[in-house]
C-alpha cells in the first residue's frame, strides 16, 4: 500500500472530550491514517463529524486522547510545548478559512511571521523568499498593504505565501475557499493544484463541497470521527 | 541578530496596537502616570521641605550654638518636646554672658501678633532680642538703620521691619521710615526696614529690642531661645559643656538642650529620611492601583487577542513567545506611564521651584523609570500568562 514515504502517521488515533455533564464525546474513534510526501489530499465530511479535529490533530494543534502521531519518526504526543512548536514552525503551513492574518501587520510582515518564530537556522533568506511567494502569486504590489485593505483572493494568497515561508513538508488547509466567491475559490484550489503538481507540495485540505475534493488526488471522507471511505 | 529582530517586532507589535487604540493606551498608562507624578512630586517636597529647613539654619551661620527649651535635638530626644521646656530669662542671659570664649549671647522673644499702621493692619512675626541678632541672622538694611545696643539699654520704643511687613502696610518699603507703627499697644518708631532675604518668616517680621518688649508684649519676661555666636570652631564642644553646666543649676536636664548647628542638621536629615519613605509609601499606593489598572486592561485584551494568540501559536510561537509578546506590552504601557508621569513632575518641580526649593533627584528618577517597569512585569505576567496558556487549537477556533 505505502508508495512513499509517510510525512505523518496518526496510529489507532482516539480523540475525547468530557463535557460538562460528565459525559464523553468521541471526536476521533481509532483513526490510522498515513499521509505521504507529494500527495494532494482532502478530509471531506459534513460539519461536526470530526474533520476539523483530525486536521488540528495533523498540524499539531491538538494532542490525542489515545495513540500515536508519528512526524519524522517521532511520536508527537511526548514532545513538549518548545519541540511541538517548533515542528509546528517548520514542518506544516497552515492556510485557514477566515485567512487569519494580522491586520496590524503588513502583507510581508504577516508572510515573515512564521520565520521571526524559527529558531534553527535557515538554508535560505526569509526575506527573499518572501519576495519570492509574493510574485509569484501577484501581491508583490501589496506587499506594504495591511491585510484589510485587500481583497479576500488576496488575502488567501498571502495565508498561502505565509504557509509556505518556512518551505514546510506539508500544507493544511481548513476550508480555504469557504469565505471566497466562487471564483476566487477556485483560484485558490488552481493555486494548491499547481504548487503540488509542479513543485511536489503535499497539501492537506479540508472541505465538506465535493466538487473541491473531487480536484484533489485522494478523499479521506469522515463521518462521525471514523475515516468511512479513502479513494485514491 | 535573530534576537535583536524578535525584540524589534515585539515592540513594534506592541506599538501598533498602542496606535490602534490611543484612548485606551492613554487611559491604561493613565494610572502609571499619575502614581510616578506623585511618587515624584513627593519626594521632590520632601526634599524641598529638607532643604528649606537646612538652609534656615545653615543661614544663622556655622559657630553657633542653640539653647532651646525641651530635650530638644541632642541627644536623640523627641524634637517635640521643643515646648513645655524651660523657658530662659535675664538670669540666664546674664549667667551664660559671663562664660568665656563666646563672642555674643542672644536672647530671642518669638511672636504672633498684628502689626498695625495708619491705614492697615497686618499679622507679624514680633522677634525680641539685641544687636548682635542683626550679625546672627546676616541681616542688612534696606532703608534706614538698624537698632543699636543703647537701643536696648534705653528700652527704646524703635523697630526694624522686614521688608515684606513693610511693603505690606507701605506699599513701598522705604516709606515706613521714621512711621509709627503699634503692635499690642505698644508704639513703636519704624527706623529701618531690612533687606528682603527670602525667608518668608523674617522678611515679615518686626525686630524690637527684647528690652522693650517686657511688660507689654512679653508680659513674663521670658526667652524661647537664646543663640550664641562661638569665637572659634574648635572652642564650641567646650562652649556647650560650660554653658549645660550653668543651665543645670537652674533646670532640669531634659527641660533644655544646647544643641549645635551640625548636629541639628543630622537630626533634619534623619527625620526627613523617615518622612521621604513615608511619602514614598503613599505615593506607591497610587502606583500599585495603576498597576491593578493594567493588569484589567491586560485581561480584556487577552481575551480579545485569543484568536491572533491562535494564530501565532499555529505559526510556531512558543509558549514563551506569547509569554513575552504580553509581558512587552504591559511593560511598555507602563514604562510609557512612568516616563509621561516623571516628565510632568520635572515640568511641575521647575514651576515650583521659583518659590520653593524643591528638587527631582536621580534616586526619583530611576525609582519612576525602575518602579513603572517592574509594575508592567509583575501586572502583566498573570494576563500574559493567562495568553500562554490558552490552548492553541481552541485559540484559533475562538470567535
Amino acid at each position: 500500500m505505502k508508495t512513499t514515504s509517510s510525512i505523518i502517521s496518526l496510529k489507532n488515533l482516539w480523540k475525547e472530550y468530557v463535557l460538562g455533564d460528565e459525559t464523553v464525546f468521541t471526536a476521533l474513534r481509532d483513526i490510522n491514517l498515513d499521509i505521504h510526501e507529494g500527495e494532494f489530499s482532502a478530509i471531506i465530511g459534513p460539519s461536526g463529524s470530526g474533520k476539523s479535529t483530525l486536521m488540528h490533530m495533523i498540524g499539531l494543534l491538538d494532542k490525542p486522547t489515545r495513540g500515536e502521531i508519528i512526524v519524522n519518526g517521532n511520536d508527537v504526543a511526548k514532545l513538549d510545548d518548545n519541540q511541538t512548536s517548533t515542528l509546528r514552525n517548520s514542518y506544516v503551513g497552515f492556510v485557514f478559512q477566515q485567512f487569519n492574518l494580522l491586520n496590524k501587520l503588513t502583507i510581508k510582515e504577516n508572510i515573515l511571521l512564521p520565520a521571526t518564530y524559527s529558531r534553527r537556522k535557515l538554508d535560505f533568506d526569509p526575506d527573499e523568499r518572501a519576495e519570492m511567494l509574493m510574485e509569484k502569486f501577484g501581491i508583490l504590489s501589496k506587499k506594504d498593504s495591511f491585510p484589510n485593505k485587500i481583497s479576500g483572493g488576496q488575502q488567501q494568497r498571502v495565508a498561502v505565501a505565509r504557509a509556505l515561508i518556512m518551505k514546510p513538508q506539508l500544507v493544511l488547509a481548513d476550508e480555504p475557499t469557504g469565505n471566497l466567491d466562487r471564483k476566487t475559490g477556485t483560484e485558490i484550489i488552481n493555486l494548491f493544484e499547481d504548487l503540488n503538481k509542479s513543485e511536489g507540495i503535499t497539501v492537506v485540505m479540508v472541505t465538506h463541497e465535493m466538487e473541491i475534493a473531487e480536484r484533489t488526488g485522494r478523499q479521506i471522507k469522515i463521518l462521525d470521527g471514523q475515516v468511512v471511505s479513502d479513494k485514491k | 541578530m535573530k534576537i535583536t529582530i524578535e525584540i524589534y517586532l515585539l515592540l513594534k507589535s506592541a506599538w501598533a496596537d498602542f496606535k490602534r487604540d490611543k484612548v485606551r493606551t492613554g487611559l491604561t498608562s493613565l494610572g502609571i502616570m499619575i502614581g510616578v507624578l506623585s511618587v515624584v512630586l513627593l519626594i521632590a517636597f520632601g526634599l524641598g521641605l529638607k532643604n528649606y529647613i537646612r538652609d534656615q539654619f545653615e543661614s544663622l551661620g556655622a559657630n553657633l550654638v542653640m539653647i532651646l527649651p525641651g530635650a530638644g535635638f541632642s541627644g536623640g530626644g523627641n524634637p517635640a518636646s521643643l515646648t513645655g521646656g524651660a523657658e530662659f530669662d535675664e538670669k540666664d542671659v546674664s549667667s551664660i554672658n559671663k562664660l568665656p570664649n563666646i563672642k555674643y549671647v542672644v536672647p530671642v522673644f518669638i511672636h504672633s501678633s498684628t502689626v498695625s499702621s495708619a491705614n492697615e493692619e497686618k499679622k507679624v512675626n514680633v522677634m525680641g532680642a539685641n544687636e548682635d541678632m542683626f550679625s546672627l541672622l546676616n541681616l542688612k538694611v534696606h532703608a534706614g538703620e538698624l537698632w543699636t545696643k543703647s537701643d536696648v539699654e534705653k528700652k527704646a520704643k524703635v523697630a526694624v521691619l522686614g521688608y515684606t511687613i513693610a511693603e505690606n502696610l507701605y506699599k513701598n518699603p522705604s516709606e515706613a521710615l521714621g512711621k509709627t507703627i503699634r503692635i499690642e499697644g505698644l508704639r513703636l518708631k519704624v527706623v529701618g526696614v531690612s533687606k528682603k532675604i527670602g525667608n518668608q518668616e523674617r522678611d515679615e517680621a518686626a525686630f524690637i529690642p527684647y528690652t522693650t518688649t517686657f511688660g507689654s508684649i512679653n508680659t513674663k519676661k521670658t526667652f524661647f531661645a537664646i543663640y550664641l555666636g562661638i569665637a572659634n570652631q574648635d572652642l564650641v564642644g567646650e562652649v556647650k559643656e560650660s554653658v549645660e553646666t550653668t543651665l543645670l543649676r537652674r533646670y532640669d536636664k531634659d527641660k533644655f538642650s544646647v544643641t549645635e548647628q551640625s548636629e541639628i542638621l543630622s537630626s533634619i536629615n534623619q527625620i526627613f529620611a523617615i518622612l521621604n519613605l513615608f511619602l514614598i509609601a503613599i505615593g506607591s499606593i497610587s502606583l500599585i492601583v495603576g498597576g491593578v489598572g493594567i493588569m484589567n486592561i491586560m485581561y480584556a485584551t487577552v481575551t480579545e487577542r485569543t484568536r491572533e494568540v491562535g494564530i501565532r501559536r499555529a505559526l510556531g510561537a512558543t509558549r514563551k513567545d506569547i509569554l513575552l509578546h504580553f509581558l512587552t506590552e504591559s511593560t511598555m504601557l507602563s514604562l510609557f506611564g512612568g516616563i509621561v508621569g516623571l516628565v510632568l513632575a520635572s515640568a511641575i518641580v521647575l514651576f515650583i521651584r521659583n518659590w520653593f526649593p524643591v528638587a527631582v533627584n536621580v534616586f526619583a528618577v530611576i525609582l519612576a523609570i525602575g518602579v513603572s517597569s517592574a509594575i508592567g512585569i509583575f501586572f502583566g505576567v498573570f494576563p500574559a500568562k493567562k495568553a500562554a496558556d490558552l490552548s492553541p487549537m481552541e485559540a484559533i477556533r475562538y470567535e
